[in-house]
Parts: C-alpha cells; structure tokens; sequence
C-alpha cells in the first residue's frame, strides 16, 4: 500500500468530520504443525489480510474494518467509517504522510517461510520422543509448532506512515502422566518474536524434558495445603506475578477512567523499594517485542514503578494526551479487527541485591514456587490470583515434597510493598495475554522474590 | 475494482479448484459475519465499531491424510491457492483410517436462529440499547458511581458447507448482546460488578435486567472482609454455575477420552457425578445461542443426555471419533472461524433444573458460602480435574446473609465437584456462551484464606 493510496483512504475517512484518523492494515501469514497421540494430525496454514480506518471526533470514536483485497476495499472502509461520524464539525485535513523506517530490535536470522516443512516436523518427532521415553507414568504427549508472520502498515492524519514485519515462533509441549486413577499435565513452552533459529535441538530436547517432568513429578505430588505462607517465587517461576499485581493496574486507561488501584498515585509510594518494575517493548528477541506499537509509535523501555514509587502508565495517543503523561508505544491490538488498547508488552521487576539461595534458606517453613501459570486480576479491587504449576514445600530452608494444584492470591499494591528480599537473578516466561476480549504476545520477567505471608490455595484434608 | 464473487461463487470456484487438483474428498467452507458494537460511557456513545469478515476454510482428505488451509483473500486467485495450501497441507500429516469428509444430504431444521432486522438497525437504535443497560445499573443503586464498559453489539453470520462428496448447505443466524461493568464507591472502597446477556433477537434482551444484575454484583461485595481457611458447603447461582460447567465440558470430548486426557475413560455406566445432577448437551435448542442445524464438518447436529441421574451416558463425537468407538458422530465437531478446523466441544451444555427452591436450599446450613466472583477459571487444567481459583463470595449464617469476602481460593476436583452436588435449583438460567445451570449447593469445598 502505498503513501498516496493511504493520503486518500485517511482524507475520505475525514471527509465528513473528525479531528483524527488513522488506516491500519495488516497481512497475517500462519502456519501451525501438531503432533498428538504420536502423529502429526494437524497442518494449517493461512492468510488473514484485513484493514481497519478509525476516526475521532471529540469524545467519540468510529471505527470500521474487514478483511480487505485491495485498495478499493480499504477506500470503502474509509467511505463506511466516514459515515458514521455525526455533527462532524469543522473538517480537518490530514497531514502529508511523512514515511520513515523504525530500527528493529527483533532481527531474524532465518525466516520460518524459508524453512523445509520437513525440519519443522523432525522438531516435533523429536521433542515427542524425548517426552515419551522420560517416564513410564508419560502417557500422552502434544507437541506444536506455530509461525506467525505479521506485516503492519500504520498511516494517520498527523503524517505518521510506519511499517513492521514481526516474525513470531512458538513450540509447545504438554504432557499427561498417569498414575492410578490420577492424571496430571506438565506445559512447558519456547516462544518469541525471532527467526527459526531459535528452535535449535537442544532447547527442543529442554522443552519437552521439562514438560514431562512436570507431569510425572505433579502425578506423584500431595495437594497443597490451602492457607497463609511465606513464599518464595523462583526466578525461574517466570513473571506472571508482575504481569497480574502490578501490570494491568498500570494501563493507562483504566487509570483514565479511575479504575485502577493505581489510579492518581504517580509519585506516590506503590511498593517496597526494593521493587523497580519496568516494561520494554524493545527488549532483543522477546515474544512482546516490536518496533513499533500499532499506533505507529516506537516502542520504548518505561520505567513504571522506581525504588517503589509510581512513575508512569502504559499509555497510547490519546490516553497519554489525557493523562499528560509521555507516550510510551503500549497501543495493542490483536488484529485489525480491533481498536488499540494499553497493554502490556515485556514487563519485569528488576533485579536486586540477594543471593538466591540464600532467599530459600532464610525461610524455615514455606511454598517454594519453581513455574508459574496463568493468572487475573480485578484491578478495581486490586485482588489477584495465578496458577502455581510447580511448587514445593520449603522445610528448614531447603526444597521439600512437591505440591499440586495451587494458586496464590494477593492484593497488588500490599503484596508489592511486603515484598522483603530481591535477588540479583532474573527469570522470564512468554504467554498471551487477554483484556476486553482481544490476545497479545507477552513476556514477563522477575528474579527470585520473598513473600512474608500470602494466601496459597489448595485443599484441606 | 476487482469483481467481489457471492458467497455461492466462491464456493463453486474453490470445489470446482478441488476437482481440477483431483482432490476426490474435500470441504469446502465459509463463513461471512457483519457485526456492529457501540460503547458507551456516562450517557454518551463513545465508540462505535462496524465489523466485517469474509473468508474460506479448506479441508483435504488426500487419502487417510487431512490437510487444512484458510485464507480470507477470495479473489479466483487467493481461493485456488488456498485449495493449493490444503493439498500441501495433507502431504504433511500422518495417516487416520478413521478421518471422513461429509457426504451426507443435510436437511436443514429451523431451529429459530435467525431473526431478519437485526444487522439493518440504525446506530441510535444500537446505542440506545447500551445507554439503557447503562442507566439501569446507576439507577439500580446510589453506590453505583462510574463504569470500566457498557456495550452493545449485534452480528448477522452466514455459514456455508459443502464437499466433494455430495453435501452442500447454509444458514444463516443472528445474535445479540449487551452487558456492562459498573463500579461501586463506598468509604473509599471500590468493587466492580460484571454481567452480560445474549439472545437471538433483540426482544429477548432485557436492558433494565442486565444493568441491575451487574450493579447487584459490585455492590454485593462492598464491605469485603478477609476469611479463614476453611472447608465450607458453597452455592453457586446460575452464573457461577455455568462457568465451572465449561471446565467440565472437556471431560466429555471424544478425543480427550481416546487419547487418554479425561476423568472420563471407561466410565459410560458408571455413576460419575451426584444422582441430582443430569447434564445435557441439545444443539436444536429453539433460539439456543449454540444451536445450529449441522457442525464444523457436516453432520446433523443432535440432542443428548451425557449424564443420565449421575450415570455418564456418552461423549460429545465428530465423524474420526465415532468411527473409533464405532458409533455415529454426536454432530459436536464445533467450529470457531473460518479459520480454525474444527475441534470436538458442547452446543447449548446444561445441568437441568432440579426440584430445590434456590433461596431456602441454604436457610438450613448453618454456614456456607456464596460465591460471587471467580478469578482464573481459564487456567484450570481439564486433564487432572484439578481448580484451584481466586474468589469473592458472601458468608451465610442459616441462608442470611452476613458478609462480603475477598481475597480468598476455592479448590478441588472437577469430578469430587460433580458428586458433591447436593441439590439443584428450579431456576436454570443460560449464559451468553450457551451454558446452562440452575443454583447449585456444592456439601464442601477447601477456601484458602488468612
């Protein structure tokens, strides 16, 4: 698509009013290989191509967009989006597009197009293998493997023409163990916005070690005892912890509409000052990284929450204009289907100063979790929960019994200012986030933490 | 500008692709939706959103090798290649002597899904619907102070199957929806409420309800309170019902079953829940939100009892499945998109009413808890059965009741939740996602608390 084609799309979405507008389009090439029940039973592949024109009019925001073939299309969705713009008002002109290149931090050595189906298998055979062969008590192993391709043109009436291309890859493993009557699966999952060549064998071999131990090491675990524990989070654990106590309630828009925990309190203490969370777009490689966000604005590494004090949002165009706060590229949106919202892209808490191991030791009874799952929270309220997949009971400072099936539940700003000890080691892990209905590619790191006293669910005797 | 093909051409040219590549069984399918959304805030329209979506699914059976490729790019060029990708595609897979392509007649029923108008409506019509949802929840209490969203949306979708084989059909369906978050204010404490509502037509959208049900839930949890640790008989309205009913669903699967992922191997006969309890999965539900005349690849959609009285009856089939356990697909090869190939999962899914009046089933405990709010349900595992969830609830002495709670777990098996049902209400409700549950009592369930 062309600047001048775009020129035209965004001064048709204009023509009957508004003092914004914006042309988003997108080309979405996918291919997803699953090997279950020992062979390859899935192979898709796909194209989605689609545009979306939003313009804004004062307080309101029109929005129209669908699967689109040509320029034609894209000039009539401009046409339909125009249409419903009401008491336009005075008619602004849209700027010359002023198209300029982003620097990628998310270089890819080889293109997953570019690579024989054949490898892509092999990876899948192998991984299926290992799993297998790790355990007797294995008895069901699903392996997949997903490319994402994902070419993005943003035009708006500031001048803004921007493009990126983010090549995503994504290989899983889950594993079911059995023993007895009882089941039990272990997950476990390399993803991120590079070429093929981050699939080398080992880390597949990893993958799928990984995944099976954790199936065969819950099938034999006790459930956690529900109630209040000192918790250490392993670096390892991944970052779904910041992600839910903290992220979320850091968005710019629910912090616009007052909904937010958070909300009002930049400069305020939020949490322990041992605590710096950060959120970088840019950070090399990572599932949440692009150039640039889907506004077109750069990506960035924003300093959220300092020594404990509350910095800043993650915030698009118009939530930063309102809230006077920078820019920081934290527009997402799933598709073209759907209108941008402030989200998270690669959120961690920053390194501290403790030993790692010393961490465990200094605790004499307590929940050692080793991987975190997903989570939620209620940001009005703050009260937040996320999946344990793999824990253990802390006895005198050293790892005991495994558990199974627990959660951890807290309330963000009080768990973030209980927070004691910070190592100096950090662990990431990659998932996919949901808010108001759309998915985005995240990742979210954190170094071991102490938790004094949390709630830990699970079962009583 | 390029020549946009009717659905019907598209179709033609892609099987008319298939026969020309000598792909002797294929599937061909698409599905066109127009929807449109409106949100609002503080009694004006803040966004208004025009959606629509046109695209191809293309499935090759090469053999005992099932390929799959979609594409939305329906020019005569982007549907040949599409039917090219799904030839690749089959070249990649393994060998399943159980894999079919339809090849059936269908006789397509009405089951009232579609409702003319609806797609049509004017923009002030659409917004007026959320606006009322809106200002019934503000009305419904004085607490109610500001909103995270309200919204409105309707869709028009049009689905079209047919194969090399023999079987061609559509339908058309629409839907509708409203629901809203309204915030609740009180001494400098804040909870959100959430609820949500869909039907097939607009009349069976009630505004004042939505918004009134959704202030109720902010407002119950005012004045929240810490808990202890306990074990506790719990009651779970309709909606909370509905929601671990959907982590259930996939004990059923056929797959799951086969491929040794489900509580619910080996256990057509046995007693795997509560006498009370009888579950039903009916896609020819009249106006059912998951109704529809034939599935994701073809069959005649059915009406079945999985749990018959606490005896498990059966399991939800596609064709490869039924043909594995050499019986006749269920009709639940269920299909999310275009897009994506169908995967085995319920229709309209629910617990029938029982015999209990929801409002004294609790007045005899002495002490239960009512849940309120689940967090993490998306993360309960349906291999082991294992949830373990975030909660608010509201504590009950003799079925009154005495405070709000947060911050708290519930947690156990799946299967243990199944068998401890000790009554079921007379007031089945069905969700927006075609879940369906009466009140439950649950006898006891772990909470994690302080």
């Amino acid at each position: 698509m062309s600047a001048r084609d775009a020129e035209r799309a965004l001064r048709t979405a204009l023509s009957r009013g508004g003092d914004f507008a914006e042309l988003f389009w997108e080309r979405h090439e996918t291919l997803q290989l699953v090997l279950d029940d020992g062979r390859i039973e899935d192979a898709i592949t796909g194209v989605d191509q689609g545009a979306g024109i939003r313009v804004t009019n004062g307080e309101r925001t029109t929005y129209a967009n669908g699967n689109v073939t040509d320029v034609d299309d894209i000039m009539s969705l401009a046409g339909r989006a125009a249409g419903s713009v009401s008491d336009g008002g005075e008619l602004h002109e849209a700027a010359r597009l002023a198209p300029d290149e982003l620097e990628r931090t998310h270089p890819v050595a080889i293109d997953p197009r570019s690579v024989p189906v054949e490898r892509k298998v092999a990876l899948l055979k192998k991984a299926n293998e290992v799993a297998r062969a790790f355990d007797p008590r294995v008895i069901q192993a699903t392996v997949s493997y997903a490319e994402s391709c994902q070419d993005v043109l943003v035009s708006n009436s500031d001048g803004t023409h921007r493009t990126d291309l983010r090549v995503r890859v994504n290989f899983a493993v889950n594993v079911v163990a059995k023993r007895g009557e009882v089941l039990e699966s272990g997950f476990e999952a390399v993803r991120g916005t590079r070429g093929f060549e981050m699939l080398g064998e080992d880390v597949i071999v990893e993958a799928a070690t990984t995944a099976a131990h954790r199936a065969v090491q819950n099938v034999g675990a006790e459930p956690a005892p529900a109630g209040t524990y000192t918790v250490v989070l392993s670096s390892e654990a991944g970052g779904t912890l910041i992600h839910e106590s903290v992220g979320h309630g850091l968005e710019a828009d629910l912090n616009l509409k007052g909904l937010s925990v958070y909300s009002g309190r930049i400069g305020e203490k939020v949490a322990s000052e041992l605590i710096t969370v950060v959120d970088d777009g840019r950070d090399p490689g990572q599932r949440g990284t692009a150039a640039m966000d889907d506004e077109g604005t750069p990506t960035q590494r924003t300093v959220l929450i300092e020594k404990g004090v509350l910095r800043t949002y993650l915030s698009d165009r118009r939530h930063s204009e309102k809230l006077g706060i920078k820019r920081s590229g934290n527009a997402r949106r799933e598709s073209f289907r759907y209108l941008p919202i402030c989200r998270m892209t690669n959120t961690m808490i920053e390194r501290g100063e403790s030993d790692p191991d010393q961490i465990l030791s200094s605790v004499k009874d307590g929940v050692f979790v080793k991987k975190m799952g997903g989570g939620q929270v209620d940001v009005v309220s703050g009260n937040f929960a996320f999946e344990i997949t793999e824990c253990f009971r802390i006895r005198d400072g050293k790892l005991a019994e495994p558990l199974r099936g627990a959660t951890l539940v807290g309330q963000g700003p009080k768990l973030m200012s209980e927070i004691d000890m910070v190592g100096w080691d950090l662990g990431y892990s990659t998932g996919t986030c949901g808010k108001d209905g759309q998915g985005a590619p995240v990742a979210d790191a954190q170094p071991t933490l102490r938790i004094p006293k949390v709630v830990v669910g699970g079962k009583l005797k | 500008m390029t020549q946009r093909l009717s659905n019907d051409e598209v179709i033609d040219r892609a099987l008319s692709a298939l026969r020309s590549a000598g792909a002797r069984t294929a599937e061909v399918f698409l599905r066109e939706a127009q929807s449109g959304t409106v949100e609002t805030k503080d009694g004006e329209i803040e966004v208004v959103i025009a959606r629509g979506e046109r695209g191809l699914g293309v499935r090759v059976l090469d053999g005992e090798r099932m390929g799959f490729a979609h594409s939305s790019d329906l020019a005569a060029a982007g549907i040949e290649a599409c039917v090219e990708q799904s030839r690749r595609m089959s070249r990649i897979t393994e060998p399943d002597a159980d894999l079919r392509i339809a090849s059936r007649a269908l006789d397509v029923a009405d089951l009232a899904i579609y409702h003319a108008g609806l797609e049509r409506r004017a923009l002030a019509d659409r917004g007026a619907i959320a606006l009322a949802v809106e200002k019934a929840a503000r009305g419904a209490d004085p607490r109610i102070t500001h909103f995270r969203k309200t919204s409105y949306l309707d869709a028009e979708v049009t689905t079209i199957i047919a194969t090399t084989t023999g079987v061609r059909a559509s339908y058309r369906e629409t839907t509708c929806g409203a629901m809203t978050s309204p915030v609740a204010t009180s001494n400098g404490e804040r909870q959100i409420g959430y609820h949500g509502e869909g039907a097939r037509r607009l009349e069976d959208l009630d505004p004042a309800a939505i918004g009134a049900r959704a202030a109720k839930r902010a407002t119950d949890k005012l004045g929240a309170k810490p808990f202890a640790t306990q074990k506790l008989p719990v009651v779970l309205d309709p909606w909370m019902a509905q929601s671990l009913l959907g982590a259930i669903a996939p004990l059923f699967s056929a797959d799951n079953v086969l491929k040794g992922r489900s509580l619910f191997a080996n256990k057509v006969g046995s007693k795997v829940a509560n006498e009370r309890v009888t579950i039903v999965d009916d896609a020819r539900r009249k106006g059912g939100l998951r109704s529809a005349p034939f599935d994701g690849e073809g069959t005649p959609t059915t009406t079945r009892t999985l749990v018959d009285k606490g005896v498990l009856r059966g399991y939800l089939t596609n064709m490869k499945t039924a043909n594995k356990m050499s019986t006749s697909s269920s009709g639940n090869a269920r299909r999310g998109s275009y897009a994506s190939p169908s995967r085995i999962g319920p229709s309209n899914f629910y617990i029938q009413a029982g015999v209990d009046d929801p409002k004294t089933m609790v007045a005899r405990l002495d002490r239960a808890l009512a849940v309120t709010s689940l967090l993490n349900l998306h993360t309960i595992d349906p291999v082991s059965g294992e949830f373990s969830l975030g909660a608010t609830g509201t504590f009950l002495e003799k079925g009154a009741p005495v405070h709000p709670v947060q911050g708290i777990t519930i947690a156990g098996n799946l299967t243990d939740l199944l068998s401890s049902v000790v009554s079921v209400g007379t007031d089945l409700v069905f969700g927006p996602s075609g879940l369906g549950s009466p009140t439950l009592l649950i006898s006891e369930l772990s909470i994690g608390g302080t």
